[in-house]
């Protein structure tokens, strides 16, 4: 994915997987219908970069095995509930993985300490990991997009949705007034959904 | 609080659900509105997909061997007493969009309480639900589940922190058009509140739900005498 070439964005031009594409959607339906090996195989495929995803999120292993535990389980119960109309499986797996893990580091108890190295390992926010092998992702077209934002805004973006960063979280680490944040977030989004449109 | 009857500020609530930057309260009332609102899940499910290719960016880690044999024990016992249901009824799918949050969880348990009274097939009674919010803080508190004829549970959902000494949280209600509030009793931090809806002047749509801060016995006069903690009036489910 570290070569990305502006305009090239239709979804499958991009690098050749080494087997047919994976079908997440009925995998998904699968486990709707009682298929435990679907779920296996979801777990094959996409369980290193859901647990890279929530170890991100909550900083601490144990915890994210937690946190992907708990969502393949809620995925099984709740597949049935997955509509194809209304987005991709995998858009809709990331999220019960994201949202588990933020829900781990938002407990009223649990008020995750920020690494003070984080602003750092993030000067090069919005470079995507580049020896991590094709995942099949069309990647380039929101790259591109957020690359035409201002890099603090950019920033934003990902301290939020990479490191499930709060508004106010972000704004401490960009040491950028609150009000500056929620409003910057609030126009990449419009920015990106238009560019991306 | 989000306006989702508004097209700008919908599309803009659920695009920061998606990057996970609604604070809790919003997350709730978000998560409510997407169990009675299918436009509003199309909506997610397209910033879901905007968004996906950025989860490349955190390097992958390889999970422990042991732990797809602990989500493998844990499906044993999850789905054993699940029934296959051929089309799942939509306070069956409102249940997984509030699983997706702490605070949804609290209200997936009263909508899951729903789920089990559903399979004794009595004609269905009206259900309501309203999130108690901090007006100070915008922050929910707890969680109102009613259902005529039934109970009415008061979920903690939130951080309330403690009563203060001396002092205690009163629980009130009035109901749309009615004179003034009814008082439900003092609430404890952190603890469910279950109650005969028998106590309850009446049940509806647009019903107030509130917490106060009172004098430790309770509010001398029989109507609220100090701030208003929480407050939020349902809607219908």
């Amino acid at each position: 994915m570290a070569a990305t070439v502006a305009g090239t964005s239709s979804a499958g031009d991009h690098m050749p997987s080494h087997d047919a594409p994976f079908d997440y959607e009925s995998a998904v339906m699968a486990c709707a219908r009682g298929e435990r090996y679907a779920l296996q195989s979801l777990y094959q495929r996409e369980s290193r970069w859901l647990l890279g995803v929530a170890l991100r999120i909550v900083r601490d292993r144990p915890r994210a095995e937690d946190v992907l535990h708990d969502a393949f389980v809620q995925v099984w119960q709740h597949a049935a509930t997955f509509d194809p109309a209304l987005g991709s499986a995998r858009g809709w797996l990331y999220t019960v993985v994201r949202h588990r893990a933020l829900n781990a580091v938002r407990q009223p108890d649990r008020l995750v300490s920020l690494d003070p190295d984080a602003l750092a390992r993030w000067s090069d926010a919005g470079q995507a990991e580049a020896n991590d092998g094709d995942r099949g992702l069309d990647a380039d077209s929101l790259e591109r997009c957020l690359d035409r934002l201002e890099a603090p805004r950019k920033a934003c973006v990902v301290f939020a949705f990479v490191d499930g960063f709060t508004h106010e979280q972000i704004a401490e680490r960009m040491a950028t007034p609150l009000g500056t944040v929620k409003s910057w977030i609030r126009r990449s989004l419009a920015a990106l959904k238009e560019c991306l449109a | 609080m989000i306006e989702l009857d508004d097209a700008g500020q919908r599309d803009r609530a659920a695009g920061e659900y998606v990057l996970g930057t609604l604070d809790t309260g919003e997350r709730v009332a978000f998560e409510v509105a997407l169990g009675r609102d299918p436009a509003l899940r199309a909506l997610v499910g397209a910033w879901q997909d905007r968004l996906l290719p950025l989860t490349q960016q955190a390097p992958a880690a390889e999970p422990s061997p042991s732990l797809w044999r602990r989500i493998e024990l844990s499906l044993g016992v999850a789905d054993a007493p699940r029934t296959r249901r051929a089309a799942p009824p939509w306070w069956a799918r409102v249940r997984l969009w509030q699983g997706l949050s702490a605070a949804g969880l609290a209200v997936s348990l009263v909508m899951g309480a729903l789920l089990l009274r559903q399979t004794v097939p009595e004609p269905a009674a009206a259900r309501y639900l309203a999130v108690l919010e901090s007006p100070d803080r915008g922050s929910t508190g707890w969680v109102v589940e009613v259902q005529a004829g039934r109970t009415l549970r008061l979920v903690p959902v939130g951080d309330v922190g403690h009563v203060p000494a001396g002092r205690a949280w009163q629980f009130w209600t009035k109901p749309e058009g009615a004179a003034g509030p009814t008082s439900l009793g003092l609430v404890r931090a952190g603890q469910t509140l279950e109650l005969p809806v028998q106590r309850l002047p009446a049940v509806g749509a647009r019903q107030l739900f509130e917490i106060t801060l009172e004098p430790e016995a309770g509010s001398p006069t029989g109507r609220p005498t100090g701030p208003i903690l929480y407050v939020g009036s349902t809607v219908a489910l």
